[in-house]
């Protein structure tokens, strides 16, 4: 499940259910959820802003806004906003994860230790160690950060950075042995993140330019049976490729092996609908809509499934809610008409 | 050369600290107004256009006034009328003759680095150039004329070579100087892949100059100075060819660690760079990996295109920095002792800055504060990109980071001169004293244009010590030399190099700001290993010190 998300059901839960939701908070949430999916930072904090406007008291739309402004470098506004968030829902391990990075970032050690420190019962992010572990060796406490990034290390174990950080401490540390054995593991990781990326731009021209089957050569180098992000990464190759069918396996076994990849579920769903087997493409669409309520690709999706699959009960809410989401799209808009239609008949 | 996509960190407050020093850019008062031909004006077919060359600042002349050596490049269609490497001698008045010809040194081809040093113990400065597709070396005659001695010298190598970045290093301590050549990648013309044809050759969807992702890197190379005029290759027996193949530029010999043998660095693009250890028995071994300089603090590599090697927080021990891409930092490493460096980049201030491509870097006390400043020159290497991205544009300003103590800089961008914010396309950069009036002038070289000479004019009452060293036992270049200046509660380590910035050679004539400081004392370690101290040494005059000697001169000048 990407961070956001995660944060986001957390902060939602704890909001007031009398909140006032206007009209078009929804929507400038999702495209703004669309456009952080795609590194459009500048953009999705522009939507961020609008759904401000309608409703400043919305902490999903502010936590949103504060982690696009992390994004984008810009400390101090973010710092501002967190800290508004946090006066709008309370404490949140979330937004105490940003600030300790945000501390971090303007060399405020201490705090950062702090903070970060506070989390380590429930981290609300895999990676919350690790700023743990580089605060204190950037305060001076070696055996301090080596403590924090050997646990990185566990909860990473495929982050050649953090091998990189935890290698440098040992060599700090003098434990020039475990400094060799975590070299070696950055080496072959950032190796093996360099061939990847090799793969993918091959996979990409074969999947452009070549038959089906050359290309299926190219991209299977891609293919690893137990990692749930490059087999991810090859489904949506294929998928992009129009490849569905190929794409059907790599993202199966990658939602089997991270059952909260949200990535796996919305493009497993993609794929089965495009081969238009929508019984099929139910359960990852609602597995994906789940995992990320707000995002419309997905909601939109299950309601086109549950329409085709003649379930208009199920499918009226759905669509309703994808229009909600984007008013702006006539298709969604022309469906849901042709739903209400079928339905009153 | 590759952009990570790091965004810059926020911009604090100003200091509000006044800065003593000021830059106009004097080149063409100075009578340097010939452009620099590298490649066609308007874009860059190949990556050899786009990686320009270096600039020196030296003696070859011996009266104590910098001379200016400028590379030069070509155009593939055919020479240009006029391009060549070009020698200025100083008129001793804030201007240049042309003395290329007088001194035989016309020459139009694509040359890139150059490192300046006394290779034949004469007494005289020779010059080494890197250049694809064959190097050259030129030996000082001592009358104000340079001969071509490349093949005599054993230099010449089969096939053709793109050599980028060169320096000397006595790595045997016998008192000559030997040579590090660093290889970038194999060039041909006719088979570089044409501008667009994959996405090595593409940058923010424009088709550009394809590499160095996706074309073969190089290895370095070292020769050894047989003391007769000739080099022999030792490249494999000193080790220096059992690193991987990288894709290197700028190399810096400096003693690193301390242990009195001079090490190497090479600035290397877009993969790890590379630190030779000179383990003292005429081997090396690569440890950029353990000693931190190989890739930033997260472990990624970055686009190394020139070194500085300084000591930013005096005390003592030599730091580094080196320049990359835009959209990421340049990288500030530590020296924490023991070839061990801590990248201090984030917390020392310097992640505000990630707009330009960096390139020829210094460190060095630009307003005598008695606290060593960072200086690099910037310019892109895809001019066609700026039409559909005017965020990208080709002709960019200089970058300059006050040092305000404690570790931490400040980006200064106006407040230093008009020379700091005008734009160009520049690579090499050099720092040297052209004016003798005790501060640090800089060389640059801007691609397709005339040269800038940025003239410093400090003000502020900050003293100054210059330091010339003269080996006997050592190298009479002193090349590999370290000075330490103690003043004012601080102790300074300087070296002395035959190759910085990028490409590019400074004036060896050490200079010390000292800020308040009115005194200084000395602590010098010769790579021939012996260490001499110099007490009690007033401020504002150079001292020329020879090895085993002491002082043997003194001259004041300056304001």
């Amino acid at each position: 499940m990407t961070r956001t998300v995660a944060a986001l059901l957390a902060i939602a839960a704890g909001m007031s259910q009398a909140q006032d939701q206007r009209p078009g908070v929804e929507a400038h949430l999702s495209r703004g959820a669309q456009l952080m999916q795609d590194q459009l930072f500048e953009a999705a904090a522009n939507e961020f802003e609008q759904a401000l406007e309608l409703n400043a008291a919305d902490p999903r739309a502010r936590f949103e806004f504060a982690v696009c402004l992390v994004s984008l470098g810009r400390n101090d506004e973010a710092r501002r906003q967190f800290d508004e968030v946090r006066q709008l829902t309370g404490e949140s391990r979330y937004v105490t994860y940003y600030l300790g990075r945000l501390d971090l970032l303007s060399n405020d050690y201490a705090s950062a230790i702090r903070r970060l420190g506070s989390l380590t019962e429930e981290p609300p992010f895999p990676d919350t160690a690790f700023y743990l572990g580089v605060a204190y060796i950037s305060s001076g406490d070696v055996a301090g950060g080596t403590k924090w990034l050997e646990r990185a290390a566990k909860l990473l174990p495929h982050d050649y950075r953090v091998h990189y950080r935890l290698a440098r401490a040992y060599s700090s540390g003098g434990r020039e042995q475990e400094a060799a054995h975590e070299y070696g593991l950055y080496s072959q990781l950032r190796d093996e993140h360099k061939n990847t990326e090799k793969d993918v731009r091959e996979c990409t021209s074969a999947l452009g330019t070549g038959p089906l089957a050359t290309a299926r050569e190219a991209c299977h180098r891609i293919y690893d049976p137990n990692d749930p992000e490059k087999l991810t990464l090859l489904g949506q190759l294929f998928g992009d490729a129009g490849a569905f069918a190929e794409a059907l396996d790599p993202l199966k076994r990658a939602a089997q092996l991270d059952a909260n990849s949200f990535e796996a579920w919305h493009n497993l769903g993609v794929s089965y609908f495009r081969l238009e087997r929508y019984e099929e493409a139910r359960a990852p669409l609602e597995k994906a809509v789940a995992l990320r309520p707000n995002f419309y690709g997905s909601v939109v999706l299950l309601g086109a499934t549950l329409y085709m699959l003649g379930e208009d009960d199920a499918a009226l809410p759905v669509l309703e809610r994808a229009h909600r989401l984007n008013p702006a799209d006539t298709e969604t808009a022309a469906a849901l008409e042709k739903l209400r239609a079928r339905r009153r008949k | 050369m590759a952009s990570r996509g790091v965004r810059p960190q926020p911009r604090g407050k100003p200091s509000g600290l006044p800065f003593h020093a000021r830059f106009t850019d004097v080149a063409a008062h100075a009578g340097l107004r010939a452009p620099v031909i590298y490649g066609p004006p308007d874009r860059m077919d190949y990556i050899l256009e786009s990686m320009g060359c270096g600039v020196a600042f030296l003696d070859y002349d011996n009266d104590g006034w910098l001379d200016i050596f400028l590379l030069s490049g070509t155009r593939r269609e055919g020479p240009v009328e006029g391009a060549s490497n070009r020698l200025y001698k100083n008129n001793r008045d804030g201007t240049f003759t042309d003395a290329t010809a007088k001194a035989g040194l016309v020459r139009q081809g694509w040359a890139c680095g150059v490192t300046v040093g006394d290779c034949n113990n004469d007494g005289f400065d020779d010059l080494f150039i890197t250049a694809w597709p064959q190097n050259i070396l030129y030996r000082n005659n001592g009358d104000g004329t340079f001969t071509d001695v490349t093949e005599a010298a054993g230099l010449l190598h089969p096939g053709k070579r793109w050599g980028s970045g060169c320096t000397w290093v006595d790595y045997d301590r016998d008192g000559r100087l030997d040579l590090f050549v660093s290889n970038y990648l194999v060039f041909d013309f006719d088979k570089i892949p044409p501008t667009g044809k994959d996405p090595n050759c593409n940058f923010k969807g424009v088709p550009v100059n394809c590499g160095p992702r996706g074309l073969v890197p190089e290895r370095p190379m070292l020769y050894h100075n047989n003391g007769d005029g000739t080099f022999t290759d030792v490249t494999a027996r000193s080790g220096i060819g059992a690193a991987a193949p990288g894709f290197g530029l700028t190399a810096v010999a400096a003693d690193l660690d301390g242990d009195g043998w001079q090490d190497i660095y090479v600035a290397c693009d877009s993969t790890p760079s590379l630190v030779f250890h000179n383990r003292g028995d005429g081997t090396f071994s690569e440890q950029g990996l353990l000693s931190g300089l190989a890739v930033n603090e997260d472990g990624n590599e970055q686009a190394g295109m020139g070194i500085a090697i300084g000591d930013f927080d005096t005390d003592g021990r030599l730091d580094a920095l080196k320049t990359h891409f835009a959209e990421d930092t340049a990288a500030l490493y530590r020296n924490a002792g023991h070839l061990v460096f801590e990248d201090v980049t984030l917390r020392s201030g310097l992640g505000v800055e990630t707009r330009h491509v960096g390139w020829g870097d210094g460190i060095a006390d630009l307003d005598n504060d008695g606290l060593p400043d960072l200086f690099w020159v910037t310019g892109s290497v895809f001019p066609e990109v700026e039409r559909k991205h005017p965020e990208f544009p080709h002709k960019t300003p200089r970058v300059l980071f006050r040092n305000l103590g404690g570790g931490r800089f400040e980006e200064l961008l106006d407040g230093a001169g008009p020379a700091i914010a005008e734009a160009h396309s520049s690579r090499g950069a050099a720092f040297g004293d052209f004016d003798n009036d005790g501060d640090l002038d800089i060389l640059i070289m801007n691609i397709n244009e005339p040269p800038s000479l940025l003239r410093n004019d400090v003000r502020g009452g900050g003293h100054w010590l210059k330091v010339k060293l003269v080996g006997t036992r050592s190298n009479p270049s002193a090349i590999g030399a370290v000075a330490t200046a103690v003043y004012g509660g601080r102790r300074q380590a300087q070296p002395v190099l035959g190759s910085s910035g990028y490409l590019s050679c400074g004036d060896r004539r050490l200079h010390f700001g000292l800020g308040p400081a009115a005194m200084a004392d000395l602590e010098i370690a010769w790579p021939s290993g012996v260490r001499e101290s110099v007490a009690g040494l007033r401020a504002d005059q150079l001292v020329t010190v020879k090895e085993g000697v002491g002082v043997v001169a003194r001259e004041r000048f300056g304001s």
